[in-house]
């Protein structure tokens, strides 16, 4: 019965829409009004359905019953069966996220390879203006999702409790309900095109979103779950690194992997209600007749704006900062170096999620927005370039003179660097008015924001990935395939992209379907490159998929590596160490004679530091 | 460290002639046009060496540090250097000072300057999917934007029902255009055009604004002062 | 290298303590809600406030609020006292004052239908900001409640009291978040 929790989610999730939509039907009728308007329904059937979802696939067993003074049930599926069901183990939650999120990731590539085959040239390709406007909207909220969650739900859970020495997060169940939010998101999003899709971007500005096909209530409703979502898992990584950590690991003894988890969870905590707010107000001149957005009502479109990127802009923090954590412990560790300026990057981190608050309006420079608020919105903005320059600082003076190990992680994390600063120069293009005025809503923008996100924090997951696949699975993928699959994506990606600038400056604005004829030469050439990038992640799927399957044991610490996870066996025990480690000194001390991290004291002693063996594999505590 | 500096500055070299000789820009047909570009152009000369520092730092010790194989040997315990953090800080700050004033306070500051003073006022109405001008002056509208060289014009934009954005790619401005509000943007064309002869010269909306967004334009033309006159004054007769 | 474990710094908290943080940085999470709900009233109503408000239910419903959270706080030192029948008490007293509350919110509904309507501007912001208020009472009630019948089956004493401790806790914040928002539609001019 391995589907059984899911089945039942299914379910109780069904009874529940019906039993919210006949409520929602009764209501309209005591208020007077026509029972049948298939939104308003869909809003309140959805709300019951989420929590019938919920409660079916394990939150009345294992949690709710207690609320009722009832005894919760307990007990772990073994192997791949746990993933199929509401486990409270962090790391069963990482690899839900991680898997649940790649392949979200596959779908909006497929969305993007098709929209790169509608623009190959001017006029109609393959598909009509409105499917292909209800393409690139889907593919850019799919996208946004994984890049908001993919590392920090995926790494961050199944990372941050090993990293500090923790048996699991603060609130096991809570976590475990974050991550059950996450399918209905999905489902919502794909079911879209059954109410007419939504055409409004990612971005959802109204009134344009109050007024277009029914397939917007739909993304709204899915968006505020996912932002419930990062809500919760925000507030549980902050509890876990404030009250969880192994005895002697300091503050300053953090792996940097967990504070730059820890700032952004500051960010989702807080802004995600902004963004709650803003959709909310939206769903509520759909549904309930308010009339924020209606300007002949002294509703006013600019106020959505202010909300949505009050909440957007910091969200590319909480996308970039896990980001810079796994790019620094990957080029640390690889690097056999200390993590150069370590409280420089701590300080710069929290310096980037207290500005980030500060910077929305650099979305707003063409907006129509008062113009004295153009200036200090500039300055704030460029300044972010001092603490994000830290992090580049800190990269370059740790692989100065080390012993660069160049295996798949440690080419992908140095393929971030150069990605993101390209990707965090042509930032300040857009940040510095003139230059935006001319720039916003262009390609320029377009090729700015992958070149961050993808080129920046997608190479990082993928860094990430590649590093703590064998602590994940046990196995060890093929560096061969590894390394064919950076070159691969490194130079198909750069073509793709780079020429994007270019079309930006040429007058190729945004979300188009169909553009000046000129441009054609260009379009094409990008969607060749872009079907050459997405064919490189098959060849990734292959390499995990078959190393997943029947690779080769890859003991518990491959790499050599210093910090915690690496003291256990891989994939690591329910309790995750065999006792509880003793944390005794800084994580990144390559080269410091007598050195260690940690001890964890246990039948066969494995040690905190394991370096220089010619047999690079310590001591397993395989059960 | 020698290497490294000599890489920099070839790197810098050529990324600097890059910069200046390829122009990225069809050239621009209004006079904030020019003051975009220019701005555009000084932080690209500004970004290369930051660029290349980067580039060859990181190009120079994947080259020269890497290990074949496992590393038998850990590198050099530093752990920090307190000298180039803070020559790093210093730098970074000061590029991000050098960006903050210029293009950016300077190069805002003399857009809203331009604003005091204009010698007509255009308003254009944004609606799905098409752009209609009006000519306060003189009392009439079209569906074209047909504006003479060397006037500086303020272009007040509305819209009738989403949000549309007002852009003529010749000449860089952009605004949007939000139902209920007037916003404006001003702009002194300095070179005739017209659409036929360059794609440039059309207001292309650039916020979504449902499935006619992309084919949302409509043709510019920039004519002498005469020929301008000469045009209104036969609209004038045909309303 | 012995390690002497008393010898380290210790950070783990326990499972009340990490509850307590748990809930405070909810609150702090929702407190980011209520601000953008605040600062959307200024920004497209400015000070503006209609003349038909009805002041008197509006510090009625206050009054009413306020003293809810008196009661509450008096079912918490009760129960930490082990007065279990005043803890009972009070508690039932705090679901009462909510559910007044309440009604006082859905009269207040009634005469705004007809004098600024949803689809007014300033009706917008007053039908979600007091819409979402109340659904925050309506789940502090719920929460309450649950407590109270858990209450009566025995369930918490002087020294187990995390349940009861959340929920008073999780209802004074509505109240406070109330105490920003009846200015805010009722006072400002
Ligand atoms: C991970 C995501 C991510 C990240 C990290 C960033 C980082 C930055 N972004 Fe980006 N941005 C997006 C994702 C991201 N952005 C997205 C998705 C959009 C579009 C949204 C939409 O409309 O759909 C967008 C749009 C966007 C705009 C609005 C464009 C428009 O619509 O007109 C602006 C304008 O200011 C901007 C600026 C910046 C800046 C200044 C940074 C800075 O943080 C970059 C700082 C980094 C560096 C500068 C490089 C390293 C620094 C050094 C080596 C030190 C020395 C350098 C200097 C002193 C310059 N971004
Ligand atoms: C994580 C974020 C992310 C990622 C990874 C991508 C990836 C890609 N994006 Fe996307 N993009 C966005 C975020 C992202 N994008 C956002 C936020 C927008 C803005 C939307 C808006 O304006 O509202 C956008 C918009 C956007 C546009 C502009 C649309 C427009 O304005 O009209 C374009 C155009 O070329 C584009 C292209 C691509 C391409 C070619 C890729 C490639 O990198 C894709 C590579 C392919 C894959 C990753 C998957 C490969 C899959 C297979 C080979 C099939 C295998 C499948 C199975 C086995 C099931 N994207
Ligand atoms: Cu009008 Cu886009
Ligand atoms: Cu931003």
């Amino acid at each position: 019965m391995a589907f059984a929790p899911l089945l039942r989610g299914i379910g109780f999730g069904a009874v529940g829409f019906l039993l919210g939509s006949g409520l929602g039907a009764i209501v309209r009728v005591t208020m007077g009004l026509d029972p049948w308007s298939a939104e308003a329904l869909v809003v309140v059937g959805y709300i019951f359905g989420l929590v019938g979802w919920l409660l079916g696939v394990g939150v009345w067993g294992t949690w709710a019953r207690e609320w009722f003074g009832l005894a919760a049930r307990r007990g772990e599926a073994q192997g791949w069966r746990r993933y199929l069901r509401f486990s409270t183990d962090h790391k069963v939650i990482g690899v839900q996220y991680l898997v649940t999120f790649l392949v979200v990731m596959l779908l909006g590539g497929v969305l993007a390879v098709l929209m790169r085959a509608e623009l190959m040239a001017p006029g109609k390709t393959i598909m009509t203006l409105n499917t292909y406007n209800n393409a690139m909207s889907l593919h850019g909220i799919l996208m946004v999702a994984v890049a908001v969650a993919a590392i920090i739900g995926g790494l961050g859970n199944f990372l941050v409790p090993l990293l500090i020495g923790a048996e699991d997060v603060a609130f096991p169940r809570l976590n475990a309900l974050s991550f059950w939010v996450i399918p209905p998101v999905a489902v919502l999003l794909l079911l879209t095109p059954l109410m007419g899709g939504f055409d409004s971007g990612w971005t959802a500005y109204p009134p344009l979103s109050v007024i277009n096909a029914q397939g917007q209530t739909l993304y709204l409703l899915a968006f505020i779950t996912f932002g419930f979502s990062s809500i919760l898992g925000g507030l549980n990584f902050i509890a876990t690194v404030i009250a969880m950590r192994a005895p002697g690991m300091t503050w300053s003894r953090l792996p940097i992997f967990v504070w730059s988890i820890f700032a952004a969870s500051l960010i989702s905590l807080t802004a995600t209600q902004f963004v709650a707010f803003a959709l909310l107000s939206v769903l509520l001149d759909r549904v309930a007749g308010t009339s924020f957005y209606d300007a002949t009502q002294g509703g006013n479109a600019l106020l959505y704006e202010h909300l949505f990127w009050f909440y957007s802009h910091p969200a590319v923090y909480i996308m970039i900062l896990p980001a810079f954590g796994v790019a620094l412990e990957v080029l640390a560790h690889f690097s056999r170096k200390p993590l150069f300026a370590y409280k420089w990057v701590v300080g710069a981190f929290m310096a980037v999620v207290g500005l980030s608050f500060l910077v929305w309006a650099h979305h707003l420079f063409t907006s129509g927005m008062s113009d004295f608020l153009h200036l200090p919105f500039m300055v704030t903005t460029e300044l972010i370039s001092i603490p994000t320059g830290i992090v580049f600082l800190s990269s370059l003076g740790t692989i100065w003179l080390g012993r660069l190990w160049l295996t798949t992680p440690m080419l992908f994390a140095l393929g971030f660097l150069f990605n993101f600063l390209i990707g965090g120069i042509t930032g300040i293009f857009l940040a510095d008015v003139p230059t935006d005025l001319h720039l916003q809503d262009t390609y320029f923008v377009v090729a700015h924001f992958h070149y961050t996100i993808v080129g920046g924090e997608v190479f990082a997951l993928l860094a990430g990935v590649y590093y703590w696949f064998p602590k994940l699975t046990g196995r060890m993928y093929s560096e061969r395939l590894g390394k064919l699959h950076f070159w691969w994506v490194l130079l198909a990606y750069n073509v793709t992209f780079i020429p994007m600038f270019w079309a930006g400056l040429h007058g190729m604005n945004r979300r188009v379907a169909d553009y000046s004829p000129e441009l054609g030469g260009i379009n094409l050439f990008i969607s060749i490159a872009a079907f050459v990038l997405a064919a490189s992640f098959l060849l990734m799927l292959v390499n995990l998929a078959r190393a997943w399957v029947r690779g080769p044991a890859a003991g518990a610490n491959p790499w050599k590596a210093r910090t915690l996870e690496w003291q256990t066996s891989s994939p690591p025990p329910a309790e995750n160490f065999p006792a509880e480690p003793q944390v005794v000194g800084a994580p990144y001390d390559y080269g410091v004679p007598g050195s260690r991290h940690a001890v964890v004291a246990a039948k066969g002693a494995s040690e905190g530091e394991e370096k220089r063996d010619g047999d690079a594999a310590p001591r397993n505590q395989e059960d | 460290m020698l290497v490294v500096a000599l890489l920099w500055a070839a790197l810098t070299f050529v990324g600097e002639v890059l910069a200046v000789r390829l122009t990225p820009f069809r050239p621009a047909a209004a006079e904030e046009g020019d003051l975009i570009d220019s701005a555009f152009r000084s932080l690209t000369i500004l970004s290369v060496p930051v660029l290349a520092f980067v580039l060859a730092v990181l190009a120079y010790s994947v080259l020269r540090f890497r290990v074949p194989g496992d590393p038998t040997q850990d590198g050099p315990a530093i752990r920090t250097h307190r000298p180039t953090v803070t020559t790093w800080l210093l730098v970074t700050t000061g590029l991000t000072v050098a960006v903050i004033i210029f293009p950016g306070t300077t190069g805002l500051l003399e857009l809203h300057d331009r604003a005091r003073h204009v010698d007509m006022v255009v308003q254009v109405q944004a609606q799905r999917y098409a752009w209609k001008t009006t000519y306060p002056e003189y009392g009439f509208s079209t569906w074209e934007l047909v504006l003479p060289v060397g006037r500086r014009v303020r272009v007040e934009v509305t819209s009738t029902d989403v949000i549309h954005s007002f852009w003529v790619p010749a000449f860089r401005m952009k605004v949007d255009a939000v139902p209920g509000l007037v916003t404006t943007t001003v702009v002194t064309p300095s070179k005739a055009g017209s659409f036929q002869d360059d794609p440039d010269f059309r207001i292309q909306c650039t916020e979504l604004c449902g499935v006619g967004h992309s084919v949302m334009r409509a043709p510019v033309r920039v004519v002498e002062l005469s020929e301008f006159e000469a045009w209104v004054a036969q609209q004038s007769r045909s309303q | 290298m012995a390690v002497q474990p008393e010898a380290l710094a210790r950070h783990r908290l326990s499972r009340m303590a990490l509850n307590r943080m748990g809930l405070w940085l909810f609150l702090l999470s929702e407190t980011f809600f209520f601000a953008a709900l605040i600062s959307s009233r200024y920004y497209l109503q400015g000070l503006a406030r209609p003349e038909t408000l009805n002041q008197a239910l509006g510090l009625g419903i206050t009054m009413v609020l306020l003293l809810s959270s008196l009661s509450a706080y008096r079912a918490e030192t009760c129960i930490a006292h082990g007065d279990r029948k005043g803890f009972q008490q009070n508690l039932l007293a705090t679901i009462a004052l909510g559910l007044l509350f309440v009604v006082g919110v859905a009269m207040e509904w009634r005469e705004a239908f007809v004098h600024f309507p949803p689809n007014t501007g300033f009706g917008s912001i007053f039908f979600t900001m007091t819409g979402i208020h109340a659904f925050h009472v309506l789940s502090g009630l719920l929460v309450l409640t649950l407590v109270y019948m858990l209450g009566r089956r025995g369930h918490f004493s002087a020294g187990s009291s995390w349940g009861v401790e959340g929920a008073v806790k999780y209802w004074h914040f509505v109240d406070v978040a109330w105490v920003f928002i009846y200015p805010t539609l009722y006072l400002v001019t």
